[in-house]
């Protein structure tokens, strides 16, 4: 949209500045509903976690380099593990992916000027940075949670983990869960509802199929994992009982349920990755993907099968067989969706004309680690081999070269990728290249050995071991690469912060890409585009046409919206446009509805409950000062 | 500067898809729905663990009672979707009549509801068994729902009470749809608390 030229044309474009625009400073930050400002708080935020999850992943390898190690002691080992874990996966991979990426993303692919809910978007933000400050606050009260990210009972008991420490993890994952079933809602409406006219669902992005499926699976799984939670919260403080058996309780429907949620969540966390690979690969192979319909049935399949599975975790348990053996037939079942994907990932590379840019080269190594990770994991799904195996070392590299080799890679890429978009400059291509290397290099050498010494014996969650049994060399290699993986994370880091301030202007579509974010200028207008985009494809930015025909539109002034803050909401499956809504702007009340929510975990945590009701009532105000504010109709 | 009743109706009858705020309830609705069923899974997943459901000291619930206010609520979806026909045909004071018979009766439900189970805890404790412990919070998450149904309920008069728009009936139709859901999750919840006696 880089033309426009007539007078009324920058008329309209001027009267849409003035409607979109928000107060500035910190003030504007606080009360923001623009999808794009609150992608970016999602992404500094995460980035900080995602710093103090490294730094506790760097001391549990310091204290690992070498046997009988005294770097840290086993208390604050368990608890800097157990952070670790759910820091990456709560604080730092799903709010990245889903909350910076999809946010930011979202709306602009599907050519829209906001998410569905703009305020409950604002809400989703606070409430996830204050649930992740909950969770942290514990490490400075030396209360960290310290049974594992999975928290198995009866560890995670009163009589055997008295202090705060598992009152912080379940508290702080439900108040966690809040935020993100608000985001998920948020952004299944909005694919469904806020498509540009002309966009039916076979020509909706790839990326956004990926969002679509991580959300559903976030709304039905996270009810298993609150609930999960709040027994153990009733059992721990209230004296209830679901998980002993001397009163009829059980242990393992901890697991189960805890699994039901811990699966789905895996692909959760792997879905955005398959999403952001389906968006870079066509535009540096300068193809459509091919198989678009099929790689957009296996991205929503994955998430279904990942329901059907969660006993795969428990097959040390001492379930009945036939239960196992029917886990295992669905477990291999995942493979299918995954192997067309990676099929259609490669095939579109190989016949398209690839260039290896930084992101691309970052694409790569997430298909090297996912068809790595994919293998183990279906030997995993061998029962016999996971029975041997469980709780092992080679656990552990398995799940680490999905999480962080696949799911995190593409993260990594899409940041260069989206990078010129979002600041408006290019990244440094040299930099780029080499800190994929040392990622990759560095990926490779911490979780590769983890495989070999998992199959040696070593397991898992423990803080030292000694020297007689030649574990030292292999754990040494682990925290070097554990290191050298640091510094490429840090180049990367320095190379985007160096180019937001030195590097070269980008414009608004530097890489050719197909989807409609790179059809707006970069960084994009709070109203994100001039004229509502209209679609024949599911690669519009590449149909020269009708990106022409939307300059024209705007100095016709059709399908501009410059009579108020407003979108366009069109029918679900075939994006006929509907109606036109005016979006609410700028609000405080999503923030206070944050602070009394985390008053009230407050409360919850110390155990004053008629208090926390009180709170539960302010926020409840909040809510209604909140809605208070209505649209304007005539 | 509210837009008056009639036009409230045309908006509405020529809508191609349904309102986003309605999309966002029955997503909802369904994260709602999956927390009850891993509640009543739980609740069978126990029983299935015992020998003796209830446990012994424990008395079996009893059947009239709960029969009669699950019916009693079950009816309030009749004014509710009063309610939303009246209003989208601009019929706004039937609407907020329906509405108030509605939220009367739950009223009176939850009021009952909650004796009962104040009733019931000094009875048989929570702390006494996996029992009681799924048995109370069933019926709290239950309860809670009633309550949060209410509230929004409320929330619909005082707003309509200066006029309606199509905002405030999308408010009232997502209204409308959650008093269902939760009718049917008294159902399942009645259900299971009462299938010790088959």
């Amino acid at each position: 949209m880089a033309t426009t030229v007539t007078e009324p044309g920058l008329k309209r474009v001027e009267r849409l500045e003035r409607i979109w625009v928000e107060p500035r400073g910190v003030l504007g930050w606080l009360t923001t509903t623009d999808h794009k400002r609150i992608g970016l708080l999602y992404f500094f935020t995460t980035l900080a976690f995602f710093g103090a999850g490294g730094i506790e992943a760097l001391l549990i390898r310091t204290q690992l380099a070498e046997p009988n190690a005294k770097v840290l002691s086993p208390e604050t080992y368990d608890q800097l593990m157990t952070m670790h874990g759910v820091t990456m996966i709560f604080l730092f991979v799903i709010p990245m992916s889903l909350g910076a990426f999809g946010n930011y993303l979202i709306p602009l692919m599907i050519g829209a000027r906001d998410m569905a809910f703009p305020r409950m978007n604002a809400l989703s933000y606070w409430l996830f940075l204050a649930s992740g400050l909950f969770m942290y606050a514990s490490v400075f009260l030396h209360a960290a949670p310290n049974a594992g990210w999975f928290d198995y009972v009866p560890l995670a008991l009163k009589q055997y983990d008295p202090g705060r420490n598992i009152d912080f993890y379940a508290l702080g994952l439900i108040f966690n869960g809040i935020s993100s079933t608000a985001a998920a809602i948020n952004f299944i409406v909005t694919i469904f509802k806020l498509r540009a006219p002309g966009m039916s669902m076979n020509r909706m992005p790839l990326f956004c199929f990926a969002m679509l499926a991580v959300s559903l699976s976030l709304i039905f799984a996270l009810p298993s994992l609150t609930i999960d939670l709040v027994y153990l919260e009733l059992q721990r403080n209230l004296g209830f009982h679901f998980f002993d058996v001397a009163h009829g309780g059980d242990p393992l429907l901890w697991q189960h349920l805890f699994w039901l949620f811990g699966h789905p969540e895996v692909y959760i966390i792997i879905l955005p990755a398959f999403g952001i690979a389906t968006s870079i690969i066509p535009t540096f192979s300068k193809r459509k993907m091919i198989a678009f319909p099929l790689v957009a049935l296996a991205e929503l399949l994955v998430a279904f099968i990942g329901f059907g599975v969660w006993a795969h975790h428990m097959f040390a348990t001492g379930l009945p067989t036939i239960t196992l053996v029917f886990f295992a037939a669905a477990s291999m079942m995942v493979v299918i969706p995954s192997t067309i994907q990676v099929f259609a990932w490669t095939v579109t590379v190989a016949l398209g004309r690839p260039e290896f840019r930084a992101p691309l080269m970052f694409i790569g190594g997430f298909i090297v680690f996912f068809v790595l990770g994919g293998l183990t994991g279906i030997m995993f799904a061998a029962i016999p081999f996971d029975q041997a195996a469980t709780d092992t070392y080679f656990v552990v590299a398995h799940f680490h070269f999905i999480i962080f080799g696949a799911a995190v890679f593409p993260i990594l890429g899409g940041m260069y990728y989206w990078f010129p978009k979002v600041t408006g400059r290019l990244y440094h291509e040299g930099l780029a290249k080499l800190s994929f290397w040392l990622t990759f290099v560095g990926t490779a050498l911490t979780f590769f050995p983890m495989h070999i010494i998992g199959l040696l014996g070593m397991p898992r969650r423990v803080y030292t071991y000694p020297s007689s049994l030649g574990w030292g060399a292999y754990n040494l290699s682990e925290t070097i690469g554990a290191f050298i993986l640091t510094a490429g994370l840090l180049l990367i880091f320095w190379n985007l912060v160096y180019s937001r301030f030195r590097g070269a202007p980008a414009g608004p579509d530097p890489f050719f890409g197909g989807t409609l974010e790179w059809a707006t200028t970069s960084p994009p207008p709070p109203y994100n585009f001039p004229v509502i985009p209209t679609v024949r494809s599911a690669y519009p930015n590449w149909d020269a046409e009708d990106r022409r025909a939307d300059v024209a539109r705007l100095e016709r002034g059709e399908l501009v919206l410059d009579g108020g803050h407003e979108t366009p909401a069109s029918t679900v499956v075939d994006a006929v446009p509907d109606e036109v809504l005016e979006m609410p702007g700028e609000s405080p009340w999503p923030l206070a509805v944050a602070v009394c929510t985390s008053l009230l975990f407050i409360m919850l945590l110390t155990r004053h409950y008629a208090v926390a009701g009180v709170f539960a009532g302010f926020a409840l105000l909040a809510v209604a000062a909140w809605h208070s504010k209505e649209p304007q109709e005539t | 500067m509210s837009a008056t009743p009639a036009a409230v109706a045309r908006v509405e009858r020529a809508r191609l898809a349904r309102p986003n705020g309605w999309w966002g309830m029955a997503i909802f609705v369904a994260t709602e729905a999956t927390l009850f069923g891993t509640i009543i899974g739980t609740y069978y997943y126990l029983r299935f663990n015992n020998l003796h459901w209830p446990p012994p000291g424990v008395p079996e619930p009893k059947l009239t009672l709960p029969l009669v206010l699950t019916g009693l609520l079950v009816s309030t979806s009749v004014p509710m979707q009063l309610a939303v026909n009246a209003a989208s045909r601009g019929k706004l004071p039937r609407a907020r009549a329906a509405l108030l018979l509605a939220v009367v009766v739950q009223a009176g439900y939850l009021g009952m509801q909650v004796h009962l189970f104040v009733h019931d805890v000094h009875e048989f404790p929570p702390s006494g068994s996996a029992y009681s412990s799924i048995y109370f919070t069933m019926l709290g998450a239950h309860h809670l729902h009633v309550f949060l149904g209410m509230l929004l309920i409320l929330w619909i008069l005082l707003r309509t009470a200066t006029g309606l728009t199509s905002y405030r009936m999308n408010g009232l139709r997502a209204t409308a749809f959650y008093w269902h859901f939760i009718n049917v999750l008294a159902l399942c919840v009645v259900g299971s608390q009462l299938s010790p006696l088959a």
